[in-house]
């Protein structure tokens, strides 16, 4: 049933099919091959209903439109013109820069697909400008917004963490080495790309245009203290922050700014509904799938064939971030943990692996998985954005999924690289 | 040689899943039958795995019956505080004895097409805050972290607090920030989600039992031979008798784990005087159960507390 | 990130079918924008009396569970005409002009069945939960009531699809349809990027100013 699941699933994406129907049908043929007949159909559409329930989602639709207000208006432009006065003569600087921004929106409002909005929408366009290739900056913007996966908070990590009794606080802590470690490295290819493709450099800004442009930054100043002080101020949750931000935005581009006028919302917020419609029909029908797969009990068959008990702890590790890495290819991160770790429970305790470093090679590939083809949250998030076809979308990648499998290779030989926070910290 | 297929609510090695295990252990033991267990999130979230069960996909599912609400609204019964006993020994006598859970709930369920066949206890409910709480006077102003239910937000209200409603995964974020200052759950909740790491002051107010229930869909049930009803009824038994047993020594280990773990910790137990502040507050919960639910909830709170008379003398 | 291309659609339909399409199309649009603009308010909302009245609005939560619903299945049809539905289309777009004339027929043909059958599928699934009578806890709303967006989203969109298969059947212009109203290819994008650059580059010169480009 599994094979005839993915062999379709596969075919049907390849004709170039809208993404949700390979899903769907894939789906269809498991019910059909499950219950002997479409009897149980119901369950299709409530797994779909319930793939958009959750209320953290929320978050997505309110960065989109925050994000595509401050960029249709003015308050992105002068941010960046903020940053551009500092770094713009630095080789890469606003690749490296775009990969900081990344982590840390994405790190504070724990949503990776709102962070490629929130951060590419208006450096995407710079990034052009300035010489960058589009694959290249695509890639980097999905990829860097996925290192907010192992930054705290993250609920990945608070979903391992309460599934698996692991402590949420180690976790937490343990995730910020490799979090920094895969920030460097993209920074390094940042800087090599940019010398490599020689993406020239803007003169040097003096002390007094620095000055001018932080003047002008003011107001969309608002924006990183609306979001970092609201969220650790304990004022709004991240999809509160999310709503603020749209309220904030609406405040300076209609009343301070006066660069958009009523209108102009209007067909924002239909583009912002427009693009959430594309993006979570796919996690609905994507939950339905997984729904199946789960019921057919179709990961635990597999692990069983592969003798997933007699593995050594690095075994075990490894076929943990296979695993988690090919799942999160398909379907949303959240339910892959869900499904997985269970799953795994007995074998991460017969090893004797610190479930501290299993929850973040998990959340690592939970990063990498939901930034890969052919499904991955992100890269939909981005298409439907940035209106690229789905090639051009991808094509830039290998290079950051090799540097992100280089470092998950890296945690297993040198689990010190998460462990060693905690360590110093708890124990 | 059939497969039954068992769902609940929670994860590995929590009462349900604890309870769901030992009646997979008597049925498989004593039968050809075999028993699969899906836990929380494998199939959906509470209300999914109960539609599956109404659709007959499932055969049992474990739902607290304060998710029940949506379907049987008097389920929301466990909800009012200071309506169960404070003392285990006394509630475990009840759940035995009570009329209320042993001849009408079954009644309500059938309606859903659902066999109930066990209610039971799974922990006292304790509160943790971001300071020491003693009193309603202390809980004022206090945004307490409850489930999206009318009847828990009547409670805090009536405590004194601003019931807060959060979805779950954010309650951890969301003590950690101060975005919420406190929550309720059993303390074996409190344990594993690792929520005494950023809300580390148990208050143990003695106003309610989380309280689950196992029930089968019906149709499966009543299409079952003699045989293999009495087989269902005694693995059943079987797992009660087990996690009544489990659950007396659990509330002790897990608080001796948290103490062991973390040095911010506080218990506050409150005294009979103390607790009489908060369950003088009880009765306009009982007002908005009544008014959600009717005659029929009234019927039903009147059994209950001839019940927990009858246990209490 | 910008608008659909076709700012005001315009039906291809003949007659009162046309009235009816451009009728629905508008509809689409005004749920997808109100759906997102009162998310924001009713969020934002809730916070705003967490503060001031020190309670929250227990019925929020329940609200943007209904707009979600509301603004993913009115979406997906304001998407299918639009030609929004993300696609990989790698292999599709390497074949000559008459086998991809052939295959979107056939692509735009079963996705618009699939849609029609995941439409008659949640028609049981809504009646279902009609029949068990399961509400919103806090609003006290039956249930079915949020989800009667989904067949009527899924019927749409599948409408659309089927509309596009014989657009595609009908009309032998040298293009091919993704939609009733948008051919193949990401020219039009292309063009709109560097209109954005050009927008960028002007605004850049006086930042405290209006761009004249963007009047009403
Ligand atoms: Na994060
Ligand atoms: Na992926």
């Amino acid at each position: 049933m599994a094979t005839i699941m993915i062999v379709t699933m596969i075919g049907l994406l390849l004709l170039g099919f809208p993404m949700m129907i390979p899903l769907t049908v894939a789906a269809i043929i498991g019910f059909y091959m499950t219950f002997n007949g479409f009897g149980q159909m119901g369950t299709m559409i409530q797994q779909m209903m319930g793939g958009i329930r959750p209320t953290a989602l929320i978050a997505v639709p309110m960065f989109i439109l925050a994000a595509d207000i401050m960029t249709r208006g003015q308050s992105a432009q002068r941010l960046i013109n903020m940053v551009m006065a500092f770094i713009g003569h630095i080789k890469g600087g606003l690749a490296v820069s775009t990969a900081a921004s990344c982590t840390l929106f994405g790190a504070v409002s724990g949503s990776t697909q709102a962070t490629v909005v929130a951060i590419g929408s208006p450096l995407r366009p710079r990034m052009l400008k300035a010489g960058y290739k589009d694959p290249f900056s695509l890639a980097l913007i999905i990829n860097a917004s996925d290192i907010a996966f192992l930054i705290p908070p993250s609920i990945g990590m608070i979903i391992y963490g309460v599934i698996s009794g692991t402590s949420i606080r180690e976790l937490f802590i343990a995730g910020i080495g490799p979090g920094i470690l895969i920030l460097f490295l993209f920074s390094l290819y940042c800087i090599a790309y940019a010398y490599i493709n020689k993406v020239p450099t803007e003169p040097k800004a003096t002390w007094g245009e620095r000055g001018q442009s932080i003047v002008q930054a003011l107001w969309p100043l608002g924006f990183p203290v609306l979001i970092v002080g609201g969220i650790y101020g304990g004022i709004f949750s991240p999809t509160e922050a999310a709503a603020a931000c749209v309220l904030y935005a609406l405040i300076l581009e209609f009343g301070v700014f006066r660069s958009l006028n009523t209108r102009d919302i209007y067909k924002i917020a239909k583009s912002t509904g427009l693009i959430t419609a594309v993006v979570f029909i796919l996690v609905a029908v994507g939950t339905g799938f997984s729904w199946i797969i789960s019921f057919a009990r179709i990961p635990q068959t597999m692990l069983e064939a592969i003798g997933i008990m007699d593995m050594g702890p690095n075994g075990v590790l490894i076929t943990i971030a296979i695993a988690f890495f090919i799942a999160c290819m398909f379907v949303d991160p959240i339910v892959v943990i869900l499904v997985l770790t269970p799953i795994f429970a007995p074998a991460i305790q017969a090893s004797g692996l610190d479930p501290v470093l299993v929850g973040v090679m998990i959340t690592l590939q939970v990063a990498i998985g939901s930034a890969t083809p052919p499904f991955g949250c992100d890269i939909f998030t981005a298409i439907a954005v940035f209106k690229r076809p789905y090639w051009e979308v991808i094509k830039g990648t290998p290079p950051f999924v090799f540097l992100l499998l280089l470092s998950a290779g890296l945690l297993v030989v040198f689990p010190q690289i998460a462990l060693f926070l905690p360590e110093l910290a708890f124990r | 040689q059939d497969v039954w297929r068992y769902a609940h609510e929670e994860f590995e090695d929590d009462v349900q899943d604890v309870f769901a295990y030992k009646f997979k252990e008597y049925v498989e033991d004593n039968s050809d039958h075999t028993v699969q267990v899906f836990r929380f999130g494998e199939l959906g979230e509470s209300d999914d795995i109960m539609e599956q069960t109404q659709a007959g996909i499932l055969q049992f599912v474990n739902q607290s019956p304060g998710f029940t609400g949506s379907l049987i609204p008097e389920a929301q019964i466990f909800f009012i505080p200071y309506l169960l006993p404070t003392d285990e020994e006394t509630v475990i006598d009840f759940f035995n004895n009570s009329v209320a859970i042993n001849e009408m709930f079954p009644e309500m369920y059938s309606e859903q097409g659902l066999e109930l066949l066990q209610m039971y206890p799974e922990g006292e409910m304790v509160i943790t805050t971001d300071e020491v709480v003693r009193s309603p006077e202390d809980m004022r102003g206090k945004n307490i972290r409850t489930m999206t239910n009318p009847l828990l937000s009547e409670t805090y209200r009536a405590f004194g607090a601003s019931p807060t409603p959060l979805p779950w995964g954010e309650v951890y974020g969301g003590l950690q920030t101060g975005i919420i200052d406190g929550q309720e759950n059993p303390i074996f909740w409190i344990e594993s989600g690792g929520l005494y790491e950023v809300s580390p002051n148990l208050l143990f107010t003695g106003h309610g039992w989380f309280t689950t229930a196992l029930m089968a869909n019906q149709d499966f049930y009543d299409g079952l031979s003699s045989d293999d009803q009495q087989l269902v009824q005694d693995a059943t038994e079987f797992a009660y008798d087990y996690i009544i047993d489990h659950i007396s020594g659990l509330a002790d280990d897990m608080l001796e784990a948290i103490l062991e773990r973390s040095d911010d910790v506080t218990v506050t137990r409150l005294d009979e005087d103390e607790i009489q502040a908060f369950r003088e507050r009880a009765p306009q919960v009982e007002e908005r159960f009544l008014e959600m639910t009717g005659d029929r909830g009234a019927e039903l709170l009147e059994q209950f507390k001839a019940d927990l008379e009858a246990v209490s003398n | 990130m910008s608008d659909s291309p076709t700012q005001e659609h315009r039906s291809s339909l003949p007659g009162i079918l046309g009235h009816i399409d451009n009728f629905l199309a508008k509809a689409e649009s005004l749920i997808l924008a109100l759906g997102v603009l009162l998310m924001a308010l009713n969020t934002v909302a809730n916070v705003v009396s967490r503060f001031t009245l020190g309670e929250s609005l227990h019925f929020s939560e329940e609200v943007n569970r209904i707009l979600i619903v509301m603004i993913t299945f009115a979406g997906i049809g304001y998407a299918a005409r639009h030609g929004r539905h993300i696609r990989m289309s790698a292999i599709y777009d390497a074949l000559p002009y008459s086998a991809r004339r052939v295959l979107m027929i056939i692509i735009a043909a079963i996705t618009g069945t699939i849609m029609f059958l995941l439409c008659y599928w949640s028609i049981g699934y809504v009646h279902g939960n009609l029949r068990t009578g399961r509400v919103l806890p806090t609003l006290g709303y039956p249930i079915w009531f949020i989800y009667i967006w989904v067949p009527i989203g899924l019927a749409v969109t599948g409408i659309q699809y089927w509309m596009t298969a014989i657009k595609n059947i009908t009309t032998r212009d040298g293009e091919i349809y993704l939609s009733t109203a948008v051919t193949d290819g990401y020219d039009e994008e292309e063009e709109m990027l560097a209109e954005l650059q050009d927008e960028l580059a002007e605004k850049q010169d006086k930042p405290g100013t209006r761009s004249q480009q963007e009047k009403d």
